[in-house]
């Protein structure tokens, strides 16, 4: 992330030598993106962590993670009963496109893999999020509708095939090149 | 679908309520863990966004559309696509207004925008995603599930061109 960071800056300065004037407010505007980012991203988790919260303190979250717990033991290779059951309620989230929810809980099994120094399941966890498991593309199907398509809802099959499809591939390729690099050596970073 | 977050709310409420927690003192511990988080994430996103709009601004992602056109067209990608592929991982709400335009100029049903609208759908803003469930964290070893993702972009913009022409 580091390089790409530094490449993508150099290189944006040098092109900004045609038009200096657009570099700053481009750069501004980027920071505004994010605070707003922040503004909606905390009301999401103001609900949904407030919610977890009130589950978590009824012990409600022990019981319904609990089904999908033993598979995310196996899959993420940890023994943090936390970590499992919030990487478990992470997946489903994604998997009925509750992405907002999805996110709170994603973020709690990082944290927990990270302090157990699990980087194995980080990185999965990341992959399976960033290739974005869904079940229902929902945004297309209403922007197509609202353009008058004839049937929205057929853009669903080639969608599931194509998301997952890359899913798999994704980690596939992640599985692959993590023996990989554990094998030869620990310089892959 | 749209009855299942009230019925959660519901639920949890009033079995919170019957084991006697104290629901309004522990909703606000929770969105206070929030605005922690929340907090926690806003620097490292701030710099990713940043980013992205320097390289948009700048042409750089444009220039890149241009030089990668001719692979693009090679694996049976039509330009429109190759710029919606390239910026999808950069930004959400840019992705989405170029995938609007699509559908308005070429018509919801034509080839192309069912290509762009199965791409969309298939692809997430891989660098926000990175950014967020990586932030703190500053080990090394995260360069691994990056490409992996990068990977499987490239694949889903030639899978929904295929995926397309075939149903």
């Amino acid at each position: 992330m580091n390089v790409i960071f530094c490449a993508v800056f150099i290189a944006a300065a040098v092109l900004a030598a045609a038009d200096p004037e657009a570099f700053l407010p481009a750069l501004i505007d980027g920071a505004e993106q994010a605070a707003a980012a922040c503004v909606s991203l905390f009301c999401i988790y103001a609900l949904w962590m407030g919610l977890s919260r009130v589950a978590q303190d009824a012990g409600i979250n022990d019981g319904a993670a609990r089904a999908l717990r033993p598979a995310c033991f196996k899959i993420f290779a940890t023994r943090n009963k936390q970590a499992a059951a919030a990487a478990a309620a992470n997946l489903t989230c994604n998997m009925l496109g509750l992405g907002g929810a999805a996110t709170p809980y994603g973020i709690a099994a990082m944290r927990a893999f990270e302090r157990e120094n699990n980087d194995f399941a980080c990185g999965l966890l990341f992959v399976l999020n960033a290739s974005s498991v869904q079940l229902i593309p929902s945004t297309v199907i209403a922007l197509r509708a609202s353009c008058g398509s004839a049937a929205a809802a057929d853009i669903f099959l080639p969608a599931l095939i194509c998301t997952a499809a890359c899913t798999f591939t994704a980690v596939a390729i992640y599985l692959a090149m993590y023996r990989l690099c554990h094998l030869s050596s620990r310089r892959c970073s | 679908m749209s009855l299942v977050i009230p019925a959660l709310f519901i639920i949890i409420f009033t079995v919170a309520a019957a084991k006697k927690v104290n629901v309004f003192s522990s909703f606000c511990a929770g969105a206070g863990d929030g605005l922690k988080f929340t907090l926690s994430v806003l620097p490292v996103i701030a710099a990713v966004f940043m980013m992205c709009a320097i390289a948009q601004a700048s042409g750089i992602a444009d220039a890149a559309t241009a030089a990668l056109a001719p692979a693009m067209r090679a694996l049976g990608i039509p330009e429109e696509l190759a710029k919606l592929a390239i910026i999808k991982p950069f930004s959400g709400s840019g992705s989405l207004s170029l995938l609007t335009e699509t559908v308005k100029e070429y018509g919801a049903d034509s080839y192309i925008s069912r290509c762009a609208c199965t791409l969309y759908a298939s692809s997430e803003t891989v660098f926000y995603v990175y950014a967020l469930y990586f932030a703190g964290g500053n080990k090394k070893g995260r360069a691994l599930p990056l490409a992996a993702v990068a990977f499987s972009s490239a694949l889903a913009a030639v899978l929904a061109c295929l995926l397309c022409r075939v149903m």
